[in-house]
């Protein structure tokens, strides 16, 4: 299908509320929100109902579910019970069945508890930057030398600004 | 027996059986794909058939990086078993896996519960693919030894690690984690395009693409911004990607200067997305992030190492992984690192033919090293005390106190020459590199 004009996506609609600039762990929030879009492997438009085994995102806490690795006809060779499609043990049935999110892992396995030198998962993040980040403008990519007021999303030019408040803006509390 | 060797990356499989002469991996996609244009599920392998790769809809096995969805894993994983790749009898075979840097113990666990319980391997070995890479041929030189201290820089789908290597043993306490790699590269190139020009959200497919053809790492970053500023339209550094058509079954790609473009053609252009993408690994704040870039990290990662040992940890910097495909990638790094390291330090970067495969060619090497069934914990043994086993065998993170013990320890007669030629190395290390031990170095690949 062929792809389709993007604006009308992020449009919103000029909302006539007072400016009022959004608060900063309001900010704080929408990258984080941001940054945990970025490491979704497929994008769902907002409101689009995800259906069953689609939904990635959806599963719920450790919900039993229809598996899709009993379902094909391969030929393996050999005795395993891979290659038999039977006698699958406790083990590996719950694994297949049962689904965690990695958040849950982490919390299952405790690593937070491990002495505070131990190098874990946890402890192995690079440190924060030294120096304090640069501004890109969010509409075009070329330096952002100036700050919406409502939002505090950088942009470099009045062209910029008015895709801007156009489009992204949030002027809405979320 | 034979040992099936599977380097197991969140993106992507690099797959094969270990011969006596070597040959490129098989790559298999690590997801199980669905196609909105024909309807139809691919698993792994099978989506190289596929055709309409237009809002293709992924399940990944990996989430961040770790195995979480082992129904999908155990469908690939089959896939690659049976006779539509390998055909191979898993239950007369022996395994090599990579997993994460830092995989969880419950995780691992599972790792365990697969290979013995569900493929019955007669034996397998589990590592991190930067801890094979001493036994490849990147850090190679003519008639020097291996180095003892090296940084490898495995840059991949989801994320990015900085592992130093001293005697072939990870120094876990000074490895660190840039939480920027592929997929969020593409994630982000899919969010300018659709923001800029044209709805692209769920076209990753064909984002990938475009980011693999059109981007770079800016060697020069703020002249890059201008140029593209300038003229967007015609400046030295913008490309169109021609999207594919999929009625005639055509295939994306950069326009050529004589390519002459039909009504249907739709352009992506490509102004300065091909450089502020990957951008990112070195400005992680640019979409806000708060992390130090990939050069910082490398330096902070160097600080935690033994101070007289720092200089040739500089001098020993290998890339793997697939970002370190940018053009671009090794300068960036290099004229950053330079500004970082001491004075009297010199930095050195080494790089492969194909950092995709670099972990796995080095595993293969390593397979064949006469002490590789040393290694491994057998099927018996796992009957025996479960992943107890493993935990024991395998040197992981969760093994650095054993490790210094082992440090402090004199070297002591071991059954393996590997091993005591690693131990005794540890009494060896100068700045300069020691004279040529007897290692039982792989031949050389190329
Ligand atoms: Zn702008
Ligand atoms: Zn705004």
């Amino acid at each position: 299908m062929a792809p389709k004009r993007a604006r009308v996506y992020y449009a919103r609609e000029a909302n006539a509320t007072t400016i009022q600039a959004l608060a900063a762990e309001v900010i704080a929030k929408r990258t984080k929100r941001h940054l945990d879009e970025l490491e979704r492997s497929n994008y769902s438009a907002p409101n689009t109902l995800l259906t069953g085994e689609d939904a990635e995102e959806g599963h719920g806490r450790g919900r039993a579910r229809q598996t899709i690795s009993d379902k094909r006809t391969l030929n393996i060779p050999g005795t395993s019970p891979a290659a038999k499609k039977k006698k699958t043990t406790h083990n590996v049935r719950t694994a297949l069945v049962y689904r965690k999110t990695l958040a849950e892992l982490i919390d299952e396995s405790k690593i937070a508890n491990l002495p505070p030198d131990d190098p874990t998962y946890l402890r192995a993040a690079a440190p924060p930057s030294a120096y304090p980040p640069r501004m890109l403008c969010t509409v075009c990519g070329y330096w952002g030398h100036y700050k919406c007021r409502r939002c505090s999303m950088a942009y470099c030019d009045q062209n910029c600004e008015s895709v801007h408040a156009e489009t992204r803006c949030e002027k809405r509390v979320m | 027996m034979p040992t099936v060797l599977l380097d197991n990356g969140a993106s992507s499989i690099k797959a094969g059986i270990v011969k006596l002469q070597q040959e490129p991996p098989r790559i298999i996609p690590n997801a199980v794909a669905r196609s909105k244009g024909d309807k139809k599920t691919y698993f792994g392998h099978e989506i190289a058939r596929c055709n309409d790769y237009s809002e293709l809809h992924y399940r990944l096995p990996f989430e961040k990086g770790y195995l979480v969805d082992w129904d999908a894993q155990k469908a690939v994983w089959d896939g690659i078993f049976s006779d539509e790749v390998f055909g191979i009898d898993t239950t007369s075979s022996s395994l090599l896996i990579t997993e994460p840097y830092f995989n969880l113990p419950n995780i691992q666990e599972v790792y365990d519960q697969f290979v013995f319980e569900e493929y019955e391997f007669e034996s397998y070995y589990r590592c991190t693919p930067a801890s094979m890479i001493p036994y490849g041929t990147l850090f190679s030189q003519a008639d020097l030894p291996p180095a003892e201290c090296i940084v490898v820089i495995d840059s991949g789908f989801s994320f990015t690690h900085i592992v130093p290597i001293m005697n072939g043993e990870i120094v876990w306490t000074a490895v660190k984690r840039l939480d920027v790699g592929g997929k969020l590269l593409t994630n982000q190139l899919k969010e300018l395009s659709s923001f800029r020009q044209w709805n692209m959200m769920e076209e990753t497919y064909i984002i990938n693409d475009v980011k693999e053809s059109c981007c770079y790492v800016s060697t020069n970053f703020k002249e890059d911004l201008e140029t593209c500023r300038a003229d967007p339209k015609r400046n030295p550094i913008v490309q169109e990607y021609i999207l594919p058509d999929l009625s005639t079954n055509r295939k994306g790609r950069v326009r050529q200067p004589d390519d002459i473009l039909t009504d249907t053609d739709q352009i992506l252009v490509m102004n300065n997305e091909r450089f502020t993408v990957p951008e990112l690994i070195f400005h992680p704040d640019d979409i806000g992030l708060n992390q130090a870039g990939l050069a910082a990290t490398v330096a902070f990662s160097i600080s935690l190492l033994p101070s007289d040992l720092q200089g040739m940890f500089w001098a020993n910097i290998g890339l793997i992984g697939g970002n370190a495909k940018f053009a671009g990638f090794r300068d960036r790094l290099m004229s950053e690192l330079q500004t970082l390291a001491p004075v009297d330090c010199e930095v050195v970067i080494y790089e492969c033919d194909d950092p995709i495969t670099e972990a796995y060619r080095a595993a293969f090497s390593f397979v064949n090293t006469p002490g590789f069934e040393s290694h491994v914990v057998t099927r018996a043994e796992y009957a025996e005390s479960g992943s107890n086993a493993s935990r024991k065998k395998f040197h992981d993170w969760k093994h650095r106190e054993s490790e210094k013990e082992k440090l402090k320890e004199a070297p002591k007669p071991k059954g393996k020459q590997r091993e005591e030629d690693r131990s005794q190395a540890v009494n060896k290390i100068s700045r300069t590199r020691s004279k040529p031990t007897t290692v039982t170095a792989p031949s050389r690949r190329r």
